[in-house]
């Protein structure tokens, strides 16, 4: 049941999609990896929309060189760890909402167990050994992945829905080499907001998902693309071909259980 | 008889957004894609390796389908050719 002060907070919003999707969205747990660029207007989004909870997770410390882009931090929050000012910013814009914060590293070891019961995880990274990983989690769980990544004026999003659409191994199998890459916020400020609304829509139903779709955003001429994208039966993660993978993992999750 | 060759994100700033090419006779992805980059240093080694061969991250498309980089040397370019050639973005 939606409260008083909900009902005005969220007043313009349910002129959309009712009282009923407000509640579907009150019920949902988001998962962002990432509180930096794209994970600023990912969860200020989330937050503002009263998705019920919204888990953080980021290990990274507030960094002036990070202000330029990444919107939920301030001057005052430099040195501090980005998920306590995450956390600070996020319950100041929506008391109504659950925000759990892990200050941590995303890693294979505790990935599956930090994004636990999450209806869906938003990738929210900088780099793509733990974009691969949320990707396996997100197959494993079959739960969607919210795929944004920026650089300079160019972005491009997409959203993976497991057994439906090809995974982010499908769509990228190789990761583009690493660099202290150059960025102007307006670009996760783009992306991450589209993000936000896929998640969003993802919840109430509603709409076309960038289900094997990458949008590649171009923001120095303002313009956006589509590139359709198919699964690869081959893929090491999510394709048909992949059998000998699948005892190897197992193995793993059991051995880790039984420690 | 004619082909595009448009180029996305990093690679556009480097080598222009869509290219008019002639398509004359047997011309492989691969060497199509060369020829147009080599008219720019940067953008020729954005895309492609110390041996010539295109980066393992580049994305290449030809009329909406997949063409994995590897064949790209035995595909050839067809009149009325959309080929889409991008790099995926890494930062977050």
């Amino acid at each position: 049941m939606l409260s008083l002060r909900e009902h005005e907070r969220y007043r313009r919003q349910t002129m959309l999609f009712g009282d009923e999707g407000q509640e579907r969205l009150k019920k949902a747990h988001i998962f962002v990896a990432g509180v930096g660029g794209l994970g600023s207007p990912v969860s200020i989004y989330l937050a503002v929309a009263g998705v019920g909870t919204l888990t953080v997770v980021d290990k990274d410390v507030v960094d002036l060189s990070n202000l330029n882009r990444q919107i939920l931090h301030g001057q005052a929050d430099i040195g501090k760890k980005k998920v306590a000012s995450a956390e600070e910013k996020l319950t100041a814009l929506n008391p109504d909402i659950r925000v759990n914060v892990i200050d941590t590293t995303i890693d294979e070891t505790n990935a599956a167990r930090l994004v636990g019961n999450a209806d869906g995880i938003v990738d929210a990274m900088d780099n793509y050994p733990t974009r691969y990983l949320l990707n396996d989690i997100a197959l494993e769980k079959k739960i969607p992945l919210f795929h944004g990544a920026i650089r300079g004026f160019y972005g491009q999003a997409t959203t993976i829905i497991p057994g439906k659409t090809a995974c982010l191994r499908c769509i990228f199998p190789c990761a583009p080499p690493k660099e202290v890459f150059p960025v102007i916020g307006a670009t996760p400020g783009v992306i991450g907001t589209l993000q936000a609304n896929e998640v969003i829509r993802y919840l109430l139903g509603t709409g076309d998902l960038l289900a094997n779709r990458l949008l590649i955003w171009d923001g120095m001429s303002s313009r956006t693309e589509e590139i359709a994208v198919t699964g690869n039966p081959k893929c090491p993660a999510c394709g048909s071909d992949r059998a000998e993978k699948i005892p190897e993992k197992k193995e793993h999750s059991l051995n880790g259980r039984k420690k | 008889m004619t082909a595009k060759i448009r180029f996305f994100a990093r690679f556009r700033e480097l080598l222009g957004t869509d290219i008019l090419v002639e398509v004359r006779g047997k011309t492989s992805l691969l060497d199509q894609v060369k020829e147009i980059a080599t008219k720019n240093t940067e953008g020729y080694d954005a895309i492609f390796d110390e041996k010539g061969a295109f980066r393992e991250f580049v994305i290449l498309m030809q009329n909406g389908r997949r063409i994995e980089t590897a064949e790209a040397g035995t595909v050839m370019v067809a009149d009325g050719d959309e080929i889409a050639v991008f790099p995926p973005v890494a930062g977050g």
